[in-house]
């Protein structure tokens, strides 16, 4: 496993690289640089041009400007976000990075959570129309026009309804005098769900060494104790409401990207459930006397969802690709919109450090795939 | 206490296809009593795997009983539903399956795979005693007892089958059915499990029915043989009589086609003809196209299945090729 580890790591670093230099020259090769907005001046004479070219470093070759990025970039500086000025870009994407990584995380958890479930109950109880409406109702939804689906979900839940804020991160209002910024609410936002999800998993894995009358209450009490300590941080610390903010803020993109792409991992996890169903070990325990509950999950399910965490992990990374759109029609001021934004300002640093974001984000995908696909399958050993 | 542990009769069960109903297993009887031995043989596709499932009710969406009773332990369970089902599965009549390289869960410990069942059966046990009754259980199969904390694939074929064995001793059943329990494997090994089985089963005084298309493999472990032919029983007896004495053509054709490495020579009967397409079965006697003494009546009448002498059963018209 650790050699596995290592080979991959170095494919990694590769990969990495061939990324950075794809993405530098596919941006450099755009016509036009970050110095228009300055050479437009009317006023500026020839030379005072060729100045500021040479300022900006715009007169050297191409190559002399990708060592000089690439160089820079090993140092961890992505350089200065001209529409940001005076930032770095690294601080913007310190910034916007786990924002846009909590929306789409939850989202994909949210979808794959349903479409796993659904999946699930339609290759066990086949036939009918629970079958056709889900699917049908699944599919279209997968094909909808994302942006289209996005308004009228603001339009219906936010707009006539007022269940739900329209876009935004935050109800800049209610934030003042707040004690803290908001950023520091949402990382604690995140640790918190961090933690929490550590020791759920901890409690899910320590409860199978009980006797099995004694799992469910262990479970349920175990759960309990972590939801009551989270509370209590979060009620302690006096920033309660304002994290209630940013989660009201969260919902409904949440909901909208989840009824979008769930029929893509409930169509797939009915398929691969289709199949172990007719597997022996199915018959085996049918045979064993165990109930049908514990068939169709521990068994059944168990083992198809195989395929169904592969394509968790690669759709989480596509997911933060079609940021730019959903970010943009939620006004949530991720990676996304940043993206935009700075393309829309020729900003090319910023560009150029939204883009290593998602590759960054697909690599780590990709490997995180692996390892847990190596836990969920015994067979799979990596040499 | 001469009831027999479990009785079936007049068992019928079909499978509804697309082309039809098929008739899997046709009026088939047989009892089988504490701690006896009994063999299935025939050949592919002769209903043997479907009685097997028929007697614990697992079959598949499109299969049902049509008409018998199985009677286990005094009780019929042909009305049982799925919940009292659950009880008899493993309690009373556990199963060792055709392809044990795929009855093992892969990504499960086969340890914590028995435990499943026990946690099922006898949910007052505790992990201790559970993990306690699991290394018996290995021991008794001949398997180290640090493997059950490894995957099916770490297993050979062998261990593995020795493995299933284990599960389906786990809940101490009155009976096991085993389902071709070693084609899977090589010669060498199929023998040695199959003296294991035998010393278990004697040990333990369970009943076992053996499933086979292998006649050797009957020979060596049943006391008493059922010989199929498309889904019916052709003839019954102990196995000194099947092997020694057939009555029905084709059990007699079914031991000529297995000569004897140390008895005198004999030329080997060939039985021409495949087995019938059980969708559309042949009238009378379903062995009458491949059979070399048929005759008109075993066209148009199924012959009973009627002892011959005590407790040797048989269905023909023309036991032992007479012509009457």
């Amino acid at each position: 496993m650790r050699g596995y580890l290592f080979k991959r790591l170095a494919q990694i670093v590769i990969t990495f690289f061939l990324f950075l230099s794809a993405i530098f020259f596919l941006v450099d090769a755009q016509p036009g640089d970050y110095g228009n907005v300055f050479y437009s001046n009317p006023r500026l004479t020839p030379e005072q041009r060729q100045q500021l070219k040479a300022n900006l470093g715009l007169d050297q070759p191409t190559w002399v400007r990708y060592t000089k990025w690439m160089s820079s970039f090993l140092q961890g500086d992505l350089g200065i976000s001209f529409s940001n000025y005076p930032r770095p870009v690294i601080d913007v994407i310190a910034e916007r990075a786990p924002r846009t990584i909590v929306l789409f995380m939850s989202a994909t958890v949210v979808s794959f959570y349903f479409g796993f479930m659904a999946g699930k109950l339609l290759a066990w109880n086949r036939g009918g129309l629970v079958e056709y409406a889900s699917t049908i109702g699944g599919v279209s939804l997968y094909t909808v026009f994302t942006p289209w689906f996005a308004l009228i979900m603001i339009w219906v839940f936010a707009f006539r309804l007022g269940w739900f804020p329209i876009g935004k991160f935050i109800e800049p209002t209610a934030w003042i005098g707040a004690p803290t910024e908001v950023n520091d609410v949402f990382i604690r936002l995140i640790f918190t769900a961090l933690i929490a999800s550590v020791l759920l998993f901890t409690l899910l894995v320590s409860v199978g060494r009980l006797n099995t009358n004694q799992r469910r209450p262990a479970t349920w009490i175990g759960m309990a104790v972590i939801a009551a300590g989270a509370l209590i941080y979060w009620l302690n610390t006096g920033l309660g409401v304002y994290a209630l903010d940013i989660l009201w803020h969260l919902t409904l993109p949440i909901i909208t990207l989840a009824l979008i792409s769930f029929a893509g991992s409930m169509l797939l996890t009915r398929n691969s459930m289709l199949e172990t169903l007719r597997e022996d070990y199915v018959l085996a325990a049918r045979a064993k006397g165990i109930s049908e509950k514990a068939i169709r999950d521990r068994h059944a399910a168990r083992n198809a969802m195989l395929p169904v965490v592969t394509s968790f992990v690669f759709s989480l990374a596509f997911a933060i690709d079609g940021g730019v759109i959903t970010e943009t029609v939620f006004s949530w001021p991720g990676m996304g919109r940043t993206l935009l934004t700075a393309a829309n300002a020729e900003d090319i640093p910023m560009v150029l450090g939204a883009l290593v974001f998602t590759g960054t984000l697909a690599l780590t995908a990709h490997l995180v795939a692996d390892i847990l696909y190596a836990y969920l399958d015994p067979r799979i050993r990596y040499a | 206490m001469t009831e027999p542990l479990l009785q079936v009769e007049n068992l019928t069960m079909h499978y509804t296809t697309r082309a039809g109903e098929l008739s899997a297993v046709d009026n088939v009887s047989f009892s089988l009593k504490k701690g006896e031995a009994l063999g299935l043989v025939g050949e592919s596709g002769c209903g043997k795997t479907s009685v097997a499932l028929t007697v614990l009710k697992l079959l598949p969406e499109n299969g049902y009983i049509k008409e018998g009773k199985i009677i286990v332990n005094g009780k019929d369970i042909v009305p049982y539903t799925e919940q009292e089902m659950r009880k008899v599965r493993w309690g009373e009549i556990s199963m060792v399956f055709q392809a044990a390289m795929n009855a093992l869960n892969p990504v499960y410990r086969v340890g914590d795979q028995i435990i499943e069942a026990l946690e099922e059966h006898q949910p007052q046990m505790t992990n201790k005693e559970m993990k306690q009754k699991v290394t018996e259980l290995f021991e008794l199969v001949g398997l180290e007892s640090a493997l059950m904390d490894r995957f099916p694939h770490e297993f050979s074929g062998g261990m593995r089958q020795r493995a299933v064995i284990a599960m389906a001793l786990s809940c101490g059943p009155d009976m096991i059915i085993a389902d071709e329990p070693t084609t899977a494997l090589d010669v060498i090994v199929q023998d040695s499990l199959l003296k294991e089985m035998r010393e278990f089963q004697d040990q333990l005084g369970m009943a076992m029915i053996y499933i086979s298309h292998d006649v050797g493999v009957i020979a060596e472990v049943s006391d008493r043989v059922g010989v199929m032919y498309a889904g019916r029983l052709a003839e019954m007896g102990t196995a000194e009589e099947i092997f020694h004495d057939p009555i029905h053509p084709y059990t007699m054709a079914l031991m000529s086609s297995f000569p004897s490495t140390v008895g005198e020579k004999t030329d080997l009967v060939l039985l021409p003809g495949e087995p019938p397409d059980l969708l559309n079965p042949p009238t009378g006697c379903r062995f009458h196209p491949r059979c070399p003494y048929a005759t008109d009546v075993c066209k148009e009448e199924q012959p009973e299945f009627k002892e011959h002498s005590p407790g040797h059963l048989a269905a023909c018209w023309h036991p032992r090729g007479e012509q009457s």
